[in-house]
């Protein structure tokens, strides 16, 4: 079976001149398959989010090469990426990042739309999953931090993506409500057998995925825990 | 913190955002530009005129003039002999083109050199024998041409110049320049002749024009009785009585003046409100750091001064440009339409520079420091997020509805009150633009709501939907740039189908007045040049003409004023010409009437004078004043000062002047116009000039129409472009606050190019919004334009008609201008967005 995803020596430096000066990203290769499920640990500035913005086609590598189901992505023009980004990835950030200038129902619909998906049915399943039936046409601002972040998952999940990557979702929510979307990601990663990256500093995250990853000094160094 | 560490933190923000420094300066120097550049070309006119006046008039401590036009030259000896008179000149004063200079017209003065010393230093210096033999019995004859004239048209001494008498050619040798001294080095085009050779060529023997004197002690003393229609004048009652006559048309530059300064100033406080509001964060962290609000009011107070000096500078110099630009067209006009200007100068005089830096200063310190204020009033907690300021607009619009609403009654109130002074006229449009500045939030928010539910249901314009919510949601910047330019715009189409309406009507009374086949001279009659009689007697002889109408316009004063006199022959008229009486009179009543005596009246002089069909006017003659009876009113696009017309045979009658400055020709069924045409034109060298078809007629009247509303298209192009700039200000804004949201956007997986049309749908967007703001407020503009300003000013009726062209023109010219204006921005917006990260917090 091949991977779902593959990273091939990957490289990201940041300069001001002609030379590399900071390198959050310094060699990194690492397979995933369908379903696989991985942590991504490390200090704030060690690279975790360049990690994920790689991996979801929003940035490109300095070197090396990135591969989505045999596809390099990182061969692809910024149009195909994000024609990529469209029907592949779902993103959770830290703080939702819902447009609070469209309701709930909106921001849910609008990876639909992008895709010229009409039947808003699973849009609906979703928020009924989540718990927030009825929130369809309130706007993001009358919801609490724990209610926007569902909303931003639903938006994440209603396309059916292969890959999700998350960027420690939980950041901005208490322990109670941050388990809670914990556990709703869980249960729709399971469902829809979807990929998930998740970068978290939550010690709470750590049961969401066996295999577990540690950035040090742009490096990928796995770690192995027992419960 | 200092006042120092807040301003260089100022500094450094503009230094950070150089694009939008420096489109916050250009729109203040824009705004400053337009009010500039109206008063510099309202002075100027006035300036270069009376500059004129003065120096014509020399060292003349009065002047003689015609209550009627002329001076019968046998009273000349009468003045002259008057023992308080040390000096008296008689003059000849002609306007008229030559074929050697143009389109430029040139002024004759015929002078007798002697007599005409004391008074001016032009007179010229005669070298010899030959120079005095050429100047008074030159054959063609002689003269001294402004040395500035001679330069200008390579014109050389002893060639010829040809001067259109009626049309005709009239040869005139030039002897040579007068000094730059005494051509007053006012730029003026004067040609100095004998005075005797003056009438001849000019048709004017025994007759003048003015007479110049120079009068010890008291003139009423020295004249207590003057013959009849004769009047003691200077040049400061000259001056005022012509000037007088620029009222109405300084009127409207004065409301075009008025409008670009509240389209400046609306634009200028648009942009230092920006300013301000772009770093209301950062001035909130400020706060939280321990700034104190009264540091932080004061530095951007002194940030004020600094952009509004730079404004100022920049904008005097940019409406110094406009007005030089413009300053042709005005003098053009201004010639057309009253009285020959030449080469109007164009000087910043301190007042004006004072009127620029003030609207600049004031426009920049309220637009800074009023939402300065409203952030250092603000709990730091609140102003740091940028949703606070949303928020607050949008509990906002209901008060601001309801103050456009309180502004609309104002409007409506002063329109009635307008009948009292036009100073109401000028604020019911003032009223009526705020009220719809005022009503844009209001409007906009659910305009862009529905609008993205259509587009939402489409299902094919996801981008125009995220546009249309993007611009919900920035109303706080949104709405001031869509309501500038609605004001832009309302101004645009209300002024547009003002002008569009006048000469609608223009045409229509063009089509009823005019029905001649061919018209001669019709072009000279503003200077006086009468036709051969020869001509007249060749013309008519022609078998093929079934009539003629002799036609004669004079300047003459009423109640002190001067108007227009007409002399018509109403027999013809009333068969051939449709005239439109306007007083209730009937019209077989009516043309029997100005038979018998009576005069017509146009609309304006009803107007001006109050004066009612059964009033009579007086008007002097070389008999002593006589009475006339207003046997009708009549609509009449002529001149604004008002006309009187009287029928030529009572006018011969009392005046004894049967000169005829213009002829219409109606020809017999089935002749020929062309060959009419040819064969007249053939009877006099020069006649094919002025020998015009009636399209021709109206179509020369209709250019004298539009050239007066020139300088109105110039100022318009820039208010537009002022407002536009606030549109891609407004994006640039959304761009800088909403760069996140846009982020987002490419995380979700629109592409650049999709995230870019985004940005290009929401400036259409506002283009679509400030335009239907500006279709409803342009169309009641024109009304208060129409009956509460031109009205009350002119006096003539103007018939509204709505033009459907000029509102797809100007929806056209804002699409494509909202285009132009959003494409930075989205070049801007499509290189972020492949670029996107978000740097979570």
């Amino acid at each position: 079976m091949d991977p779902l995803i593959r990273l091939v020596d990957v490289k990201k430096c940041y300069s001001s001149g002609p030379t590399c000066e900071i390198f959050p990203l310094a060699g990194v290769s690492l397979d995933m398959f369908q379903g696989d499920r991985v942590i991504l640990l490390g200090k704030s500035g060690s690279g975790k989010s360049t990690f994920l913005n790689i991996v979801g086609g929003v940035d490109s590598p300095t070197e090396g090469r990135v591969f989505f189901d045999g596809r390099e992505i990182t061969r692809m023009s910024s149009q195909d990426m994000a024609y990529f980004r469209r029907k592949e990835v779902g993103f959770i950030f830290q703080s939702f990042n819902l447009f609070p200038t469209l309701t709930v129902g909106e921001n849910v619909t609008l990876p639909l739309d992008l895709l010229g998906i009409r039947d808003y049915s699973r849009a609906h399943e979703l928020l009924n999953e989540t718990g927030l039936n009825g929130y369809w046409k309130k706007f993001p601002e009358a919801l609490s931090g724990g209610e926007q972040q569902r909303v931003a998952i639903a938006r994440a999940l209603v396309k059916g993506p292969r890959l999700i990557l998350a960027d420690e979702p939980t950041g901005n929510l208490d322990q109670e409500t941050g388990n809670g979307i914990l556990n709703l990601i869980d249960k729709i990663c399971r469902e829809s057998d979807a990929t998930l990256i998740m970068v978290t500093h939550s010690p709470d995250a750590l049961w969401m995925a066996p295999r577990r990853y540690r950035l040090k000094s742009g490096v990928l160094l796995e770690e192995h825990y027992t419960n | 913190m200092t006042i120092r560490t807040l301003l260089q933190f100022n500094f450094k923000y503009y230094r950070r955002h150089t694009l939008l420094a420096l489109l916050c300066l250009t729109g203040i120097s824009l705004g400053v530009g337009i009010v500039v550049a109206v008063e510099l070309i309202n002075d100027s006119a006035l300036s270069s005129f009376e500059s004129s006046v003065d120096f014509l008039s020399g060292r003349a401590t009065n002047s003689i003039i015609s209550t009627f036009g002329r001076i019968d030259e046998k009273h000349f000896q009468e003045i002259w002999t008057n023992r308080r008179v040390t000096a008296a000149s008689p003059i000849v004063d002609v306007i008229a083109n030559t074929l050697e200079t143009d389109s430029e017209p040139i002024r004759f003065l015929g002078v007798d050199p002697f007599l005409d010393a004391p008074f001016r230093g032009w007179t010229p210096q005669l070298s010899g024998k030959d120079d005095l033999a050429a100047f008074f019995a030159g054959d063609p004859p002689g003269a001294f041409l402004s040395s500035d004239l001679m330069k200008r048209f390579n014109l050389k001494v002893g060639e010829s110049l040809t001067a259109l008498d009626a049309g005709l050619e009239k040869k005139i040798r030039i002897l040579g320049p007068l000094t730059e001294d005494s051509s007053g080095g006012l730029g003026e085009n004067i040609a100095v002749m004998d005075i005797s050779s003056a009438q001849e060529v000019f048709g004017r023997i025994g007759r003048l024009d003015r007479i110049d004197l120079l009068v010890e002690g008291s003139v009423s003393d020295a004249f207590p009785a003057l013959p009849p229609g004769l009047k003691i004048t200077d040049a400061n009652s000259r001056k005022s009585t012509l000037t007088a006559m620029l009222y109405s048309f300084q009127l409207n530059l004065a409301a075009m003046s008025l409008i670009a300064l509240f389209v400046g100033v609306f634009l200028i406080y648009n942009f230092s409100m920006f300013s301000v509001l772009s770093r209301r964060q950062d001035m909130s962290l400020l706060l939280t750091l321990g700034c104190d609000s009264r540091s932080l009011v004061l530095a951007f107070m002194i940030e004020s001064v600094v952009l509004g000096a730079l404004g100022s500078l920049a904008g005097v110099i940019f409406g110094y440009s406009i007005a030089a630009y413009s300053v042709g067209k005005v003098s053009s006009t201004i010639s057309q339409l009253y009285f020959l200007v030449n080469n109007l100068n164009v000087g910043l005089s301190l007042r004006i520079l004072g009127i620029g830096v003030a609207v600049g200063f004031v426009a920049t310190a309220v637009g800074v420091t009023l939402p300065a204020l409203e952030v250092a009033v603000t709990p730091p907690v609140l102003g740091l997020k940028r949703q606070s300021i949303e928020d607050r607009t949008k509990s906002a619009r209901a008060y601001l509805f309801m103050g456009g609403a309180a502004f609309f009654i104002f409007s409506c109130l002063s329109v009635w009150a307008s009948r009292n002074s036009i100073f109401w006229g000028f604020a019911s449009a003032f009223g009526m633009t705020t009220a719809f500045a005022l009503f844009t939030p209001g409007l906009l928010s659910p305009f862009t709501h529905y609008l993205g539910v259509v587009f939402k249901k489409s299902h094919r314009l996801l981008d125009a939907f995220l546009a249309a919510r993007n611009i919900g949601a920035s109303l706080s910047r949104t709405s001031i740039a869509v309501a500038a330019l609605a004001v832009a715009l309302s101004m645009t189409i209300g002024v547009d189908t003002m002008i569009f309406s006048f000469r609608t009507s223009v045409y229509s009374w063009l089509e009823d007045a005019l029905k001649g086949d061919l018209y001669i001279s019709p072009d000279t009659t503003k200077w006086d040049h009468p036709l051969p009689e020869t001509l007249i007697k060749k013309v008519e002889a022609d078998p093929r003409l079934d009539s003629i109408e002799r036609y004669l316009a004079l300047d003459v004063y009423l109640q002190g004023r001067p108007v227009k006199l007409r002399v018509i022959e109403p027999e013809i008229l009333e068969k051939k010409a449709r005239f439109k009486f306007v007083g209730g009179e009937e019209s077989h009543k009516a043309w029997s009437q100005i038979i018998k005596g009576g005069v017509f009246i146009s609309e304006p002089l009803a107007f001006k004078f109050n004066l009612k069909v059964g009033d009579f006017l007086t008007l002097d003659s070389p008999d002593g004043p006589k009475n006339f009876p207003v046997v009708a009113i009549t609509r009449d696009y002529s001149s604004d000062q008002g006309t009187i017309q009287m029928d030529r045979s009572v006018y011969i009658s009392i005046w004894k002047d049967d000169r005829v400055q213009s002829i219409a020709l109606f020809l017999k069924p089935g002749a020929s116009i062309e060959d009419v045409r040819k064969s007249v034109a053939a009877l006099f060298k020069g006649l094919e000039r002025t020998i015009v078809s009636n399209h021709e007629m109206r179509e020369r009247v209709l250019s004298i129409f539009d050239k007066t509303f020139a300088p109105t298209a110039t100022l318009k192009g820039v208010s537009l472009l002022v407002a536009l700039l606030g549109i891609a200000t407004a994006m640039m804004a959304i761009l800088l606050e909403r760069s996140k949201e846009i982020r987002v956007l490419g995380y979700l997986g629109l592409t650049p190019t999709e995230i870019g049309k985004m940005n290009v749908y929401q400036g259409l967007i506002m283009g679509v919004a400030s335009f239907l703001i500006a279709a409803m407020c342009g169309l009641l503009l024109t009304y208060i334009i129409v009956y509460a300003i031109n009205y009350r000013s002119f006096g003539w009726t103007i018939d509204i008609s709505v033009n459907k062209w000029i509102f797809v023109e100007t929806l056209g010219l804002t699409m494509a201008a909202c285009f132009v204006s959003s494409l930075y921005p989205s070049f801007k917006l499509m290189r972020a967005s492949s670029a996107a990260s978000i740097k979570e917090e």
